[in-house]
């Protein structure tokens, strides 16, 4: 009885997971500093799903379901943007001298992420509506 | 003894199996459905009409064995297997779906699609199973 | 005549004595020149009626839940008129019994 829902809710946290990350994302398109002041340009983060889900109930729920296994930045190069006379501008010498650099955050990709994202959710919530129903639907054999 | 000859007659058994098999598979379909976005991960089924052939096969021998009076024995399939829990299922049909870049082939509406199937299924199958009971009971009650 | 629970015999001493100046009226599933249906017989026919359509009802849910044939609603049709025959059956034999034992407190 316990534990019935957890394939489905496993999915929805994993995708709620996956928002959040993409929210972070959008909220730091443009964040090139960190706390110190330095220049040190937000790097995108993704989410990596696994199957299973070690928070279940029961061994068998263990198996099945998803979880975050995960939350890795991308190693990808930085969005460039030449601004010589910025304070926060590549020294001369260093490589891309003049650009500043800006996290590799793209607007695009990262909505269509998360109209995936919700699109799963939403399949996640009716799987969840479909197991009470059924179990509803069990219960009615006695009553 | 003659308590087995009450709870095996008529469709009971068919039913019975029916919604073990669909209360399996609706794990299944939402093991799939949480697992949508999952990089690596290849969504798998169980075969309904192979299980539907092998329960059609246990009823004719049923029929042809006792004029379909008596236990059904349900052999089970390569994916479904019958155990003293009620059944277990190795899912080993793939989808066929494109392989995305993710190496995932889901295909979100045919799953759903299964899965709706599925739930009615389960409810047809139950709601028949409660209906050949209640007969039951009524006859053993003496009240219609 | 029509002789339900056999009481009219060959055998006079049972004391009744049929009435030969009124003809029977024709009863239900008698026809012309027939002889007399007992409700026996038609007991026995409607309990083999309602057995056939719970066998019906049977092996429609099974090809139902096998795949052999995909109509829901026939089934669902089969299987109400299977239950409302056997409960209208048992509600005949309710019936029956109640007037069994109505006669057998008749004091002679």
């Amino acid at each position: 009885m316990y534990g019935v829902l957890d394939i489905s809710v496993s999915g929805m946290v994993a995708q709620r997971v996956r928002m959040d990350t993409i929210a972070a994302n959008l909220a730091n398109r443009d964040t090139i500093l960190d706390a110190e002041g330095n220049p040190n340009p937000f790097r995108r983060r993704s989410v990596i799903f696994t199957p299973g889900d070690p928070d279940a109930t029961s061994d068998r729920a263990r198996q099945l379901g998803v979880h975050v296994s995960a939350i890795e930045e991308d190693q990808g190069d930085f969005r460039k943007v030449w601004d010589p006379d910025s304070p926060y501008a590549r020294p001369v010498g260093t490589p891309d001298a003049g650009y500043v650099y800006f996290p590799n955050v793209d607007s695009v990709t990262e909505n269509i992420n998360a109209v995936d994202a919700v699109r799963a959710y939403e399949a996640n919530v009716a799987a969840a509506e479909a197991t009470k129903s059924m179990l509803a639907q069990a219960l009615r054999l006695i009553a | 003894m003659f308590i087995s000859g009450i709870t095996d007659t008529g469709a009971l058994p068919v039913l019975e199996k029916t919604v073990q098999f669909a209360a399996r598979r609706h794990e299944l379909i939402a093991h799939n459905i949480a697992n949508l976005s999952t990089p690596n991960f290849q969504p798998r089924d169980v075969s309904v009409t192979g299980f539907q052939a092998a329960l059609a096969e246990a009823v004719d021998r049923r029929r042809a064995r006792a004029a379909g009076r008596g236990p059904l024995d349900f052999p089970g399939t390569r994916e479904v297997r019958p155990t003293a829990q009620g059944l277990r299922l190795r899912p080993m049909s793939p989808s066929h779906n494109v392989l995305f870049h993710d190496r995932n082939n889901r295909d979100l509406e045919r799953t759903m699609q299964d899965m709706v199937e599925n739930l009615t299924a389960f409810r047809a199958a139950s709601d028949l199973l409660k209906n050949r009971m209640d007969l039951l009971n009524a006859a053993i009650r003496e009240r219609p | 005549m029509i002789d339900p629970i056999g009481m009219l015999g060959p055998n006079r001493a049972a004391g009744l004595t049929p009435r030969t100046d009124v003809a029977a009226p024709a009863g239900p599933g008698q026809t012309e020149g027939q002889g007399p249906v007992s409700f026996k017989d038609l007991l026995m026919k409607n309990l083999g009626e309602v057995n056939e359509l719970q066998k019906d009802a049977t092996s429609a849910i099974e090809d139902l839940q096998t795949g052999r044939r995909n109509d829901v609603e026939s089934v669902l049709i089969a299987t109400a008129k299977a239950d409302t025959a056997f409960r209208m059956l048992l509600a005949v034999r309710n019936k029956m019994m109640d007037a069994y034992e109505e006669i057998k407190q008749i004091r002679v």
